[in-house]
């Protein structure tokens, strides 16, 4: 049934190469027009002068990160066809049926596209070395001929895959977030997550002090009194949650521990069932009583017992909570990129939107600077016909002018250099981060958000520095930025937080981050064995499952059955094995960490 | 014997062919022989999957070969073997509602063949007909449309109409996930399921209609006595062919209703298989358990050949 498949999948594969070269030969024609007239929009085009009158490819992008499905339009398109005369076909695994179903599909049709971004360097990414689904990029001098930005801005990234993953000698990818030779937290003005609240409401409670994690409830529900219902005249809710994230666990369970300072996985070892400090040598199993994990349903329990949760949390997809977000029915979030949808300029000018309400204990998971890369990997799958242009796609977005696009929009519309600084126009106050205005047709027209790079891995770190211009990646660093007039949710924020500028600074300034610090071992991370493997797979259905039903359980009484029912059907599937596994490999990491 | 062959050989003589009648004959089956081998002989080489340690991406001999050990897996541990039996439990749940409501597709045609207005009997079936052309993927969507909390119609109106209180999700409830699954597979099938049955209908002689008219016969009457009987033989043909699927009850629509809630009584084994190979990333032990299905369809199969022999004295092997 397997080669079957193959067969057919080649034919299929076939087909579509039959398909798209046909468009290719018909589009070429009105290439070079197009070009022309956009030209600054591509920015310093000089090397690769000449691009338009490249064949037309359309690269498939098989992505474990993004989640939009299909070809990349709008602006970013638009940049990276006047460049390369390269389209984007994007495969979303998280929209069709998770990273490990379409991984599988993909690997067993022998083919896992042009250009591939890992979710993580764990066993997906090892499997696809091994089993030779990846280019080595110093073949034929690959590297050397075409990753000239990547050699200049991210050696030790590569230096990193060659050692960890390519036996010394090899490199198949490259990690993401490649920082800066230098201490202390990387993120820019936000972390990854934090606790995020609508900030006029908190302001109008007087803001109440909160200690623990579970005083957030007693708040979250003066908040929904005070705003019972959303813009649209739908009701309101503390937590709206999305189970489309979910691995070994709950994602948005998971974050409760992600701001005490424990993550999944330990920097090295991708996830399983412990969740490990990022500072000091402590681990815990995702079940244990007392641990962040368990606390963490239990205040989603409570929540829906008060009415906090929405409903619809479990059957709905991330798409409908961001279209609720946007819509002002949420109260708190822990991610600062999904504040975006609601932080709209308008909003912000009104003093509306949300922002980080600490608590006490919190201590916020913080990515330190981290030169050899991250592990999110791009990649190049070998089945491709166009290895080089592939690379230097990759390459481009390793280079200053390739990060600033893409973080930032073309240069001309959303910023300039003045005085050899960048300063945003007009418009892109308007448009940044992620609204939904309208583009000029010359841009690539659609919206901002929409055109945005759904590719949605980085390169280097927002907040390096961009040796062109010596300012931060991320607009919101600017010099010019920082001097522009704060908005007035802003001003609240920053007269109630003792003048700190932004969450991050509070959160330094207050000695609340875990700051984890970069690790290279020269070593891959150690492989799980097939029977281990396929009980945690298993344990962690159980776990993803009864973790919701937790959440919904009708009473306290019933909340504790399916506790004790979720400890004993994961410990029956050999949870204990697996967290043994887990716990050995976080020793080490431990070890690693004081070398 | 002889005498049979003779007059057939000269009568492929007569018409041109080289080939004899009796491979003539083969060779016309052959396609649909290759088709069947294709398509229900040849997966059977995907078994081997289960005896080894397969990852995609890798052929098989360059993985390892574990023997029985995937098997042993199902039950080597109490929790393990409860898994299997509960999803078990379901697939044999939802398959016998399932046939259990087989009926009602023969009820609908012969409602619908009473309806005398042209127009109206035209648009019920084409509206009853066209669930079956949707997708499982766009059945979710619509439901989820119809009984989402916040934007659900149903929500609205039964709070409206003072029903209940608040918004309530329906789709993430566990109190009647099979009659639920059983009645949503009725919403897509009904129509589809009824054609086959009009067709049977409008082939009864009318004359019986005539005489029974004649003897002073009613409608209901009409129906019990001449409509009901003369369905009967297709009715049990299809009831024969739904049993054979027993087994099959798919996955498509159990994989888009599943949720966490509901999981415990939706996970058929079909659902299962997939979750724990694709979800769970181990197709070796997903291979094996499938297998299972294979073994109980055999045990099945040779149930219904001893039944048949004995009600109706002829059996199919």
């Amino acid at each position: 049934m397997k080669s079957f498949r193959k067969t057919f999948s080649l034919l299929l594969l076939a087909a579509m190469l039959i398909v798209s070269t046909a468009a290719c030969t018909s589009n070429t024609n009105n290439g070079p027009a197009s070009t022309a007239s956009t030209a600054p929009a591509a920015g310093g085009a000089t090397e690769t002068a000449g691009s338009s009158q490249r064949e037309e490819i359309t690269l498939d992008v098989f992505s474990m990160l993004s989640n939009f499905s299909g070809e990349q339009t709008g602006w970013f398109a638009k940049v990276i066809k006047d460049k390369f005369n390269i389209n984007l076909n994007i495969i979303a695994s998280n929209l069709e049926g998770g990273a490990d179903v379409k991984f599988a599909t993909m690997m067993a049709a022998g083919n896992l596209g042009d250009l591939i971004i890992f979710g993580d360097d764990g066993q997906k990414y090892l499997d696809s070395i091994k089993a030779g689904m990846l280019v080595d990029w110093t073949k034929e001098g690959l590297l050397d001929s075409k990753g000239q930005n990547i050699l200049k801005y991210a050696p030790k990234a590569i230096e990193k895959n060659k050692a960890n993953f390519g036996g010394g000698s090899s490199v198949y990818g490259i990690g993401f977030d490649v920082g800066d030779d230098k201490p202390g937290p990387s993120e820019a003005k936000d972390l990854t997550y934090n606790p995020n609240l609508r900030w006029d409401l908190y302001e109008k409670l007087g803001r109440p002090e909160i200690n623990t994690m579970e005083d957030y409830l007693p708040v979250l529900k003066q908040m929904q009194e005070l705003e019972p219902k959303s813009e649209s005249g739908r009701p309101t809710y503390a937590f709206s949650m999305w189970a489309d994230w979910d691995g070994n666990m709950m994602v948005l369970t998971k974050a409760w521990a992600g701001i005490h300072g424990f993550d999944e996985g330990d920097g090295f070892n991708s996830g399983g069932f412990t969740l490990v400090s990022g500072d000091k040598d402590e681990y815990q199993g995702v079940l244990d009583e007392d641990g962040y994990y368990m606390r963490g349903l239990k205040l989603y329990f409570d929540a829906n017992q008060m009415g906090l949760v929405d409903p619809d949390s479990m059957t709905q997809k991330f798409e409908d909570v961001v279209n609720k977000m946007k819509d002002g029915q949420l109260l708190f979030t822990f991610f600062p990129w999904l504040d975006d949808t609601y932080n709209t300029a308008e909003h912000m000018a009104e003093g509306k939107g949300f922002a980080l309400v600490p608590f006490k204990e919190e201590r916020t998971f913080s990515y330190g600077y981290d030169p050899y890369g991250g592990n999110r990997v791009w990649a190049i799958g070998s089945k491709t016909k166009h290895p080089d242009r592939v690379l230097e796609f990759i390459d481009w977005l390793y280079s200053p002018e390739g990060n600033m696009i893409s973080s930032n929009g073309p240069e001309g519309l959303n910023w300039e250099l003045k005085d050899g600084k960048p300063v945003l126009t007009a418009f892109g106050e308007q448009v940044l981060p992620a609204n939904d205005t309208a583009l000029p047709e010359e841009f690539g027209g659609g919206t901002w958000k929409d055109g945005m790079s759904q590719l949605n891995n980085t390169t280097f770190k927002t907040t390096n520095i961009n040796p062109d211009n010596g300012e931060p990646y991320d607009y919101n660093l600017w010099q010019s930025t920082l001097e522009k007039s704060p908005t007035k949710l802003d001003q609240d924020w920053r007269a109630a937080m003792g003048g700190a500028l932004t969450a991050k600074d509070y959160l330094e300034k207050n000695n609340q981050l875990t700051i984890m610090r970069p690790l290279f071992t020269g070593t891959p991370p150690s492989v799980i064995s097939d029977e281990l493997e396929q009980k945690r797979g298993q344990v962690a259905q159980v776990i993803r499952q009864f973790s919701w039903k937790m959440i919904y359980a009708k009473n306290e009484a019933e909340f504790n059955k399916l506790r004790q029912e979720m400890l004993d059907k994961a410990k029956g599937l050999g949870y204990d094995e697996v967290l043994a596994w887990n716990v050995e490999q976080n020793k080490k990491v431990f070890g690693y960490r004081k070398q | 014997m002889k005498a049979a062959i003779r007059p057939q050989s000269s009568m492929s003589r007569r018409s041109g062919s080289l080939i004899p009648d009796k491979f003539r004959l083969f060779l016309f089956a052959s396609p649909f022989l290759v088709l069947i081998l294709l398509f229900s002989y040849f997966p059977l080489y995907g078994w081997l999957y289960s005896f080894y340690n397969y990852r995609p991406g890798f052929p098989l001999s360059e993985t390892p070969f574990v023997g029985l050990q995937w098997f042993k897996a199902i039950f080597s541990n109490p929790t393990q073997t409860q898994e299997v039996m509960r999803v078990m439990r379901n697939t044999l749940a939802m398959s016998t509602l399932g046939i259990l409501t087989s009926v009602f597709p023969v009820i609908f045609a012969i409602m619908l063949t009473e309806i005398r207005t042209t127009w109206y009997k035209k648009t019920v079936q084409v509206l009853t007909t066209l669930p079956n052309f949707i997708s499982w993927v766009l059945v979710y969507s619509i439901a989820f449309m119809m009984f989402s909390v916040d934007s659900g119609v149903v929500n609205k109106w039964m709070i409206a109409l003072g029903f209940q209180e608040m918004g309530v999700n329906y789709l993430a409830q566990d109190d009647h996930t099979w009659l639920a699954m059983t009645l949503w597979g009725l919403w897509k099938g009904l129509g589809w399921g009824a054609i086959m049955y009009i067709a049977a209908i409008s082939s009864i002689d009318q004359e019986q209609y005539d005489a029974a008219k004649v003897d002073g016969a009613g409608r209901f009457r009409m129906i019990w006595h001449i409509t009901v009987p003369g369905l009967m033989p297709t009715y049990f043909v299809l009831l024969l062919l739904s049993i054979a699927n027993f087994i099959n009850n798919g996955m498509e629509q159990f994989f888009v209703f599943q949720n966490a809630i509901n999981k415990d009584h939706i996970e058929v084994l079909d659902l299962y298989v997939y979750n724990t190979g694709m979800l769970g990333f181990n197709f070796s032990f997903a291979t094996a358990i499938s297998m299972l299905k294979s073994i109980i369809s055999i045990v099945l199969l040779f149930f219904a050949n001893q039944l048949s022999k004995i009600v109706r004295g002829e059996s199919i092997i």
